[in-house]
């Protein structure tokens, strides 16, 4: 399927670019089945928390199925300070509309309203100095400012965005109801400032989603995508075991995180959104499967040949002295075996409801998806954000921690700083470095998403 | 220079062939190449394929304007190189290479310097195979992960009489992928055999 001219442009104006679908259209023309009726569910007190996901199994692994539709909307501020109440009541109500007539499920929608510290420094700065929560292991704010990691280009934009809402629906149409809802609502209020959409592969067969979509824009390289991988990569990255369960990210549960005098962000979390360029080229014509398997899991592993989905239970986390084994033998490191001495549990932990969190599970919720975004699909300064012509692979990342210094110690590993204070040394974006070397992060911000009972303009009631 | 000489003349066509060539796969080695051929057969004293077609801009006249390179190893293996390049990055080049006396897919050795050590590995030079192609006379295994001066291309490889050949091609602008492998299922449908003679 090819695409018309129409698919490909998308309108000037953030509200045309709302209730526009672009290529994205096709992911429902392409995609096996139409989504079913939204079923009832109750709305949890954290925002990031989606019901009902289905979880299946692929290859012989539990994969936690992903949302086809994500869409990303990032905005600024613009309410007088004056009217920042009434911007948050505005705000809550729309939601709380939203929330009524969506409950938060695959079919239905899931949205996340998450607030960038520009926010808490220019609005509502009294109050964050007392309430935004603290970290007691990185003795920091839970919430700082991005950085640029090793591996990222010079010119990676580090964003300053108030607020971001997240929309993940199995139903696309839902999501451009609701984000076109807010937008209108909050006319006066807050100001679009990028609009990034995308989907994931749901692994139900035939070329799937990423191949397809990436074949019909003409993205070079789409053709050597592994026919039903669910991202352009072409391995599985939802497996259960890698993803954290439900409240491990939420703020109190593993006991990181000072919540200061009130709890006002009890039941929050923290998000960091980016997005990453992908050379699918690169990958697929220089780095056999062998290769492949060895930078995205962990020099030498043994897996059969065209697996998608490689099982990365508890019992096989990989240490830190095991990544820098790797790194001494084999000079270089897997980008799942050199993240887990950060992502995953060190040792058993009871969380603060007293639920037990066994060593080797993972922290991060991932909710990253495939995008053909370049790099966004709307932005209200395209220069700044060096908006390209035409379809690019890309990734957009979207991930839950605790805190931001605890994504922060993720992505170092990523790049062979270990948390432990070993530094394995590789040159930017080398081979041996997992498979930094064919992404390229354009963009990077860091956010606290409220929880629900305060996720519209949080604090600005007690400033 | 090459493009603007390509654009000089008009050229349009997606297919460069000797006046001589017909449409149809010709009896022989097309005329105006044939002598380059004939002289790497006889060098390496076995068989060689020579190419009916090949994408444009360039031709398959060995010591002709598109010549990127006759090499020929101590064991007879050979490679012989075809490139056309537009700076900074439009390529169109093809490599044929033959290994007389063997089948086996040939070694590669990669060298990196990881935290201040040198680490050489060995590797297969063709790799990531993806199924057989059904070309005339040639049954080729197509590989998309290659080494060496075959990186970043398409390659097909068959056996023939217990000696191992292959056809590659850059993936790289203007090329798509599968304009490469269309092309490749054209140059290899067209090859024919070169003896030697001496």
């Amino acid at each position: 399927m090819k695409l018309t001219r129409k698919e490909l442009l998308v309108g000037g104006a953030a509200g045309a670019a709302l209730g526009a679908a672009g290529i994205y259209e096709l992911v429902d023309r392409l995609g096996d089945s139409s989504p079913s009726e939204a079923a009832s569910a109750t709305q949890a007190p954290e925002q990031h928390l989606v019901n009902g996901l289905r979880v299946e199994r692929k290859e012989g692994v539990e994969v936690v199925v992903p949302l086809r539709h994500h869409e990303v909307v990032t905005a600024k501020v613009v309410a007088p300070q004056n009217e920042l109440l009434a911007a948050q009541a505005d705000l809550a109500a729309v939601l709380a509309e939203l929330d009524a007539a969506y409950p938060t499920t695959p079919e239905a929608l899931a949205l996340s309203v998450a607030w960038g510290l520009p926010y808490f420094r220019a609005h509502v700065p009294k109050a964050a100095d007392a309430h935004l929560p603290f970290d007691r292991r990185a003795q920091k704010p839970a919430l700082i400012d991005a950085i640029r990691f090793p591996s990222d280009p010079e010119d990676t934009n580090l964003e300053a965005n108030d607020v971001a809402f997240l929309f993940r629906s199995d139903n696309e149409e839902n999501i451009r109801t609701a984000a076109t809802e807010i937008a209108d609502r909050m006319k006066g209020a807050l100001a679009v400032t990028s609009i990034r959409k995308g989907f994931a592969g749901q692994m139900d067969g035939g070329k799937g989603l990423p191949k397809e979509m990436a074949t019909a824009a003409g993205v070079p390289g789409a053709d050597l995508i592994p026919d039903g991988a669910e991202l352009f990569l072409g391995f599985t990255s939802t497996q259960r075991n890698a993803l954290g369960p439900a409240k491990i990210v939420n703020f109190e549960t593993l006991g990181l995180v000072d919540l200061g005098p009130r709890s006002y962000f009890h039941g929050g979390t923290h998000m960091h959104l980016s997005h990453i360029f992908e050379d699918l080229e690169a990958w697929y014509l220089n780095q056999d499967f062998r290769d492949r398997v060895n930078t995205t899991f962990r020099p030498h592993m043994l897996v059969r040949p065209g697996t998608q989905t490689v099982a990365q239970p508890p019992s096989r986390v990989a240490s830190e002295r095991e990544v820098s084994r790797d790194y001494s033998r084999y000079g270089m490191i897997g980008h799942s075996s050199s993240l887990q001495p950060a992502s995953r549990l060190q040792q058993d932990i009871h969380g603060d409801d007293g639920t037990l969190y066994p060593k080797g599970t993972a922290i991060p919720q991932r909710a990253d998806f495939n995008t053909l975004d370049n790099p966004f699909f709307w932005s209200a300064d395209p220069k700044g954000d060096r908006m390209g012509d035409g379809p690019a692979a890309g990734l957009h990342f979207v991930v839950f921690n605790p805190t931001s210094d605890d994504f922060h110690r993720n992505r170092l590993a990523m790049d062979g700083v270990m948390p432990g204070g070993q530094k394995l040394k590789f040159p930017p974006r080398a081979p041996g470095q997992g498979f930094n070397s064919i992404l390229k992060t354009t963009h990077r911000q860091n956010f606290l998403v409220p929880p629900r009972r305060h996720r519209a303009f949080p604090l600005a009631e007690i400033s | 220079m090459a493009a603007l000489a390509l654009v000089a003349s008009g050229c349009s066509s997606n297919e460069s062939k000797p006046a001589a060539a017909a449409s149809t796969k010709p009896a022989g080695c097309p005329q105006a190449w044939r002598a380059g051929w004939q002289r790497v057969a006889n060098r390496i004293h076995a068989k060689v394929y020579c190419p009916t077609w090949m994408p444009s801009p360039i031709d398959a006249q060995i010591g002709g304007q598109w010549d990127n390179g006759v090499s020929v190893e101590k064991d007879k293996s050979y490679l012989v190189s075809f490139l056309w390049h537009e700076p900074p990055s439009q390529d169109v080049h093809v490599n044929f290479r033959g290994y007389p006396g063997r089948t086996k897919i040939p070694r590669c050795e990669d060298t990196e310097v990881v935290g201040g050590k040198v680490r050489t590995t060995h590797m297969p030079c063709f790799s990531d195979s993806h199924g057989k192609r059904h070309l005339g006379s040639i049954t080729a295994t197509m590989y998309t992960v290659n080494r060496g001066v075959d990186q970043w291309h398409i390659l097909y490889a068959w056996r023939d009489h217990g000696s191992l050949y292959a056809v590659s091609e850059h993936v790289i602008k203007p090329l798509t992928y599968a304009k490469v492998v269309s092309n490749l299922d054209r140059m290899v449908r067209g090859l024919v055999p070169v003896k030697p003679t001496s």
